[in-house]
């Protein structure tokens, strides 16, 4: 469903790249979790299957369509099949929850009818039934959190892409967030979770592709958010006062997990 | 469905930023009312040309038995022979001389003596003190000196006039008003443009956020750009509609008024009326339509990233 071969991202000319050299395949239906420190290139990664960005070489493949040979005007049908979430839930404030979510619909020009029946069978699928006439600000975190995963997937795309999705919430709200786009998943929708949350990755044992200053380093199915070298203490392995990549600072230096697996309070 | 979603968008728009839009509405209206002050203005210049060029006459004015004081007219009033060889030398010039009247000096008394019936100095003139006259019709009015020259200082006439120079300096001044206007319209034009600039920047970014989420779900860049586009052209367009209501009174009460007073209902008559106007309100509400469109189109591609 995701195709990466040979991906380098640069944002300059003279930067380091983002993303280095990177080959991956995720296929339909999969569950993914994307992690590594920060600044190792989980956020270009995700725009890059979006198309927000381009890619400087290589070939990238979403649900079958060349994102290279893809001209501008091509780009809102690949979206159409991409649904996107965000750390900061980025709603309309001035919409209700009903609103917010038929809103695309309404962009996408779907039908009055379709619309009735899609938004409230959405809203139940991310657990939001009887909150449908809320305003946003009238939700916690997590129910925000469940308006826009219900945004972004109310069109049903093949693929949903996830940034930081837990990032904002409480360890408890990150599971029931990540159940509900485990659910998703359920319905063969392709899922990709770009992460700093260990305790929802050792939780929920999908696939876990870590990023290290713009490559992989690691890609392995039912995987924990550190290597497997020691599972009880699930501390990072890194020379100690090394950045996360060749060039590249780390900006998060608490970005080492020493909180007990499972409540990244940080965030 | 989706048109209807948009209109709503579109409203809802407009009354969020209803100081910005309104500040459009009043710079296309000045803008628009200045350029349509200069097309009519060149359209009155037009008309008047056409008006009074077809009235315009070299006069060759013939000697009467006052006008002793000319060399020319050292013989006294003309007498029918110089009269008979001034007449053939202004035929001589045909084509350019379409026509030549003779002018008596009783018929010449007679129509001054209607044209300025109040006038004080009527008492004070005798018809032979009106001198009699050949009006002279051009082909071309704007080659009067070439007649004026040839009959000028010919024994038995008094003076040539030529109408066409009073009128050159009229012309050349409602020239100078016209594109006066136009330079102005110009500048208010640019203003406007800057200013729907600036509206729709502001907009696109107070509405930021859904714009990015009518990305991120893939709205196709007209659906994104729509409400934005037709936003401004409403604005702009209420605005042409004010500068032409503005343009219909200043015809109405403002010139109509003025030149029925000054005018007294014969030679000085308004030649622009609201079939004018009317002639040019299409023209007006099109330019409107492509300069907002352009300047909409060209501020979202540069501003509103797709
Ligand atoms: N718009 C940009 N212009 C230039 N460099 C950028 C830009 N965005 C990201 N980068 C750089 O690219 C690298 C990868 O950034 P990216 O945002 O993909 O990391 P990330 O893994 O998502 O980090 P985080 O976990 O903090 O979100 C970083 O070195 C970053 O500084
Ligand atoms: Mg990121």
């Amino acid at each position: 469903m995701i195709r990466f071969e040979n991906v380098t991202m640069k944002y300059g000319a003279n930067d380091a790249p983002a993303l280095d050299d990177v080959s991956l395949d995720i296929g339909r239906g999969e569950f993914a979790f994307l992690v590594g420190a920060s600044g190792s290139g989980k956020s270009t990664l995700i725009q890059l299957t979006t198309r927000e960005l381009v890619a400087t070489r290589g070939k990238i493949l979403v649900a079958g369509k060349d994102l290279r040979a893809m001209p501008d005007r091509r780009v809102p049908m690949l979206r159409r099949e991409i649904g996107v979430v965000f750390q900061d839930f980025r709603l309309l404030d001035g919409k209700t929850v009903y609103q917010n979510v038929a809103f695309v619909l309404k962009v996408l020009g779907a039908k009055r009818h379709v619309i009735k029946q899609l938004v409230p069978e959405t809203l139940e699928l991310v657990g939001l039934e009887g909150k449908a006439r809320r305003m946003p600000h009238e939700l916690s975190g997590g129910e925000q959190q469940r308006v826009a995963i219900a945004r972004a997937v109310v069109k049903k795309p093949p693929i949903l892409l996830a940034d930081e999705p837990t990032g904002n919430l409480d360890p408890e709200i990150s599971e029931d967030i990540v159940k509900v786009l485990d659910r998703i998943n359920k319905t063969n929708t392709t899922v990709v979770v770009a992460t700093h949350d260990q305790g929802i990755v050792d939780n929920f044992a999908k696939r876990v592709i870590e990023l290290r200053g713009g490559t992989v380093i690691r890609d392995e199915q039912n995987g924990r958010y550190a290597e497997m070298l020691a599972p009880t203490s699930a501390r990072r392995t890194r020379p100690a006062g090394s950045p996360g990549g060749p060039g590249r600072p780390a900006r998060r230096p608490a970005e080492d997990p020493t909180t007990v697996a499972g409540s990244p309070a940080d965030r | 469905m989706r048109l209807q979603f948009m209109l709503g968008e579109i409203a809802s728009g407009i009354r969020r930023n209803a100081s910005m839009m309104a500040s459009v509405v009043l710079v296309s209206m000045i803008s628009l009312f200045f350029i349509g002050t200069g097309l009519l203005a060149q359209r009155e210049v037009d008309l008047a040309k056409g008006y009074w060029y077809d009235k315009v006459q070299v006069s060759v004015f013939l000697c009467t038995s006052q006008s002793s004081d000319v060399p020319s007219c050292a013989d006294g009033a003309a007498s029918p022979v110089q009269t008979a060889s001034i007449k053939r030398e202004l035929l001589a010039q045909q084509p350019l001389v379409e026509q030549v009247y003779y002018e008596s000096s009783t018929q010449a008394y007679s129509r001054f003596k209607t044209q300025f019936a109040s006038s004080p100095y009527l008492s004070q003139i005798s018809p032979q003190s009106m001198p009699a006259a050949f009006r002279v019709k051009l082909s071309d009015p704007k080659r009067y000196g070439d007649v004026a020259s040839l009959v000028s200082g010919a024994d038995g006439v008094e003076a040539v006039s030529d109408q066409g120079k009073v009128l050159d300096t009229f012309f050349k001044i409602l020239n100078l008003l016209s594109i006066g206007a136009v330079v102005l319209a110009g500048l208010m034009a640019v203003c406007a443009v800057l200013l729907m600039t600036t509206t729709i920047r502001q907009v696109a970014f107070s509405r930021r956020r859904q714009v990015g989420i009518m990305r991120v779900v893939g709205a196709s860049n007209s659906v994104i750009y729509l409400p934005f586009v037709i936003e401004t052209m409403v604005a702009t367009l209420l605005g042409a509609v004010l500068a032409i209501a503005g343009l219909w009174a200043l015809i109405h009460f403002g010139i109509n008024h003025l030149f029925n007073h000054v005018g007294n209902g014969g030679d000085l008559v308004s030649l622009i009326g609201t079939d004018d106007l009317w002639a040019i309100t299409p023209w007006m509400f099109l330019g409107t339509v492509v300069l907002a469109l352009f300047t909409a189109w060209l501020t979202l591609r540069r501003h509103v990233r797709v």
